[in-house]
């Protein structure tokens, strides 16, 4: 598949802390990649290094063979950026934000007219293209917020964080929405804390930690790499008195987990070792209330791969 | 050019849709004339009234509170959002913070025609007569330096509450010293001496030796300081305003 956005061994430093460490990957024609990451992962810097408005200390940004920096009014009038946060002014109409910041890439005229319908429409507030803003709903804002950043057809749209905050129906035009852009052959660049989000709309992912690229490729790809292990849910009574190395003793155990209830086991399917890791309980006179073993999700692909939680 | 227009035209919309900000170009000034005229009254002779008086120095204070309206039309909470939409779109740099000083200086002027106007009209404010222009022209350039200072700081110190912290201290310092509330030539000579350092007395002396001398020798200097201090201020705030620092 053609690269349309190339990094290479990026680095990236706010004061004396390094931010983005070594950082490369290419962006396909037509394809819908979500980036991941705890809080302070890097996600955010590197879709503001990939809008052009930040500067690197170290590496390569080209796009289609060209430094980026070298044309950036050009590289800029091909993206559509969505922000994290509403990016509209309030005290005017969808229709005159639309227009507005369609303006800025250069639309005017019958062409400025048209985009603005097809965005409104895009969006569903059609038939509201004439209210104010902050008459809107936290969800139809959202929704704004994208038409604003997709009424000049961008080749590429970066998201960032665009469904937070909202009622699963706009959610899931959203999404749809997104999906219809792909098909149409946008390219799209997707931020989110939302595991289901990338479930349902990613073609690649790629996980970031510490500033790094801890793993990327195909959500089926990411699932094989921990296919080879099963995950325990062991809910107890309390875990007073339990040593995660007791675990680690048991062949098979790759990763414990004990918070103050439950015990989460990381252990290889080829391994028959469920009795043994149950007599850890029963010789610390620790009551076993239920055991759940989980299949591979992404979202354990992610714990394992980050050790955190999504929304740490 | 087009974009460059486009982005005005936007910030004029802003400014003159802003209830907040067109109360204070226009009722506050207008007010704080009539206070400041009507107890002052007995002070000021018929030549030259106590509303005359007040009329010219107020109008002056209000022209360099230009300068927090640019603050505001550049980083204000609500504007700061959309604004950044800007810094993604593929316009030059200059189109984002320059427009903000001629929309400014648009709506100000706008304002505070109308309040001198009005207080024309009322309580028969001398504005120069026939020199009226000359008197406009520098408060125009008044209010170019004021915005064009504010968005340099704003460019500076990327934050509106830490812009509208050191504005609101030198306007006020500025202007007390400049004797545009109440004369400070009677407080001694340290503080006479102390308030020549004040640009904000020299534009009064000057506004007022249009309107009642019909001269003009302080005019072009002042008006010569104005624009040169103007440009340097839109170049550091073109040295100085980078892109990252927005996001």
């Amino acid at each position: 598949m053609e690269a349309i956005l190339s990094i290479k061994n990026l680095e990236k430093s706010y004061q004396a802390k390094k931010v983005i460490k070594d950082l490369s990957f290419d962006v396909h024609k037509g394809e819908i990649l979500c980036i991941l990451g705890p809080n302070g992962a890097g996600k955010s810097t590197t879709l503001n290094i990939l809008t052009g408005v930040l500067n690197y200390e170290d590496g390569m940004f080209q796009s289609k063979g060209k430094n980026v920096h070298d044309h950036l009014r050009l590289f800029k009038k091909r993206l559509g950026i969505v922000p994290q946060d509403i990016a509209l002014y309030e005290e005017l109409s969808a229709e005159q934000n639309i227009k507005f910041f369609a303006s800025l890439y250069g639309l005017k005229g019958n062409a400025l007219s048209t985009s603005c319908n097809q965005a409104l429409e895009f969006a569903g507030l059609s038939e509201r293209r004439k209210d104010k803003v902050k008459t809107y709903s936290g969800g139809m804002k959202r929704r704004l917020n994208i038409a604003c950043a997709i009424a000049h057809q961008p080749e590429i749209l970066i998201l960032d964080e665009p469904t937070v905050g909202i009622d699963p129906q706009s959610r899931n035009h959203i999404l749809s929405s997104i999906k219809e852009l792909r098909n149409k052959g946008m390219t799209i660049i997707y931020t989110t804390h939302y595991m289901e989000e990338v479930e349902e709309i990613s073609t690649r992912i790629i996980i970031m930690d510490g500033g790094r690229i801890v793993a990327s490729g195909k959500k089926e790809e990411l699932k094989e790499h921990v296919n080879e292990e099963r995950l325990y849910h062991i809910d107890v009574d309390h875990t007073e008195g339990i040593n995660e190395k007791e675990f680690y003793h048991i062949e098979g155990v790759k990763h414990v987990s004990i918070s103050a209830s439950q015990v989460e086991l990381a252990t290889l399917k080829s391994v028959e070792n469920l009795d043994r890791i149950i007599s850890v309980f029963i010789q610390n006179k620790v009551k076993i209330n239920s055991i759940s073993c989980e299949s591979t999700s992404l979202e354990t692909v992610f714990l394992r791969l980050t050790g955190k939680s999504l929304r740490d | 050019m087009y974009q460059f227009r486009r982005i005005l035209k936007m910030d004029l919309v802003n400014l003159f849709t802003n209830p907040m900000w067109l109360f204070y170009t226009t009722a506050f000034p207008f007010a704080l004339t009539l206070i400041f005229g009507f107890l002052a009254k007995g002070s000021y002779s018929d030549n030259i009234t106590s509303y005359d008086f007040y009329g010219i120095t107020t109008m002056i204070y209000s022209a360099l509170n230009a300068g927090t309206l640019a603050a505001n039309s550049f980083m204000e909470k609500d504007i700061k959002g959309p604004n950044m939409r800007l810094i993604y779109a593929p316009v030059p740099s200059f189109a984002i913070y320059f427009p903000k000083i001629i929309a400014t200086v648009i709506f100000t002027t706008v304002c505070y025609t109308a309040v001198a106007l009005l207080l024309r009209v009322t309580v028969h404010v001398n504005f120069g007569e026939t020199n009226t222009v000359y008197l406009w022209l520098l408060m125009i350039l008044v209010e170019i330096f004021a915005a064009s200072f504010s968005v340099m700081l704003c460019c500076v110190l990327k934050t509106e509450a830490a812009v509208n912290q050191i504005l609101s201290f030198a306007i006020t310092l500025m202007t007390l010293l400049g004797g545009v509330f109440f004369p400070v030539d009677g407080l001694g000579k340290a503080v006479t001496a102390v308030s020549n350092l004040s640009p904000v007395k020299w534009v009064a002396l000057s506004a007022f030796q249009i309107i009642y001398d019909g001269k003009f020798t302080l005019l072009l200097p002042a008006c010569i300081i104005l624009a040169v201090v103007s440009v340097i201020c839109i170049l550091f705030s073109t040295k100085f305003f980078k892109t990252e620092d927005f996001v």
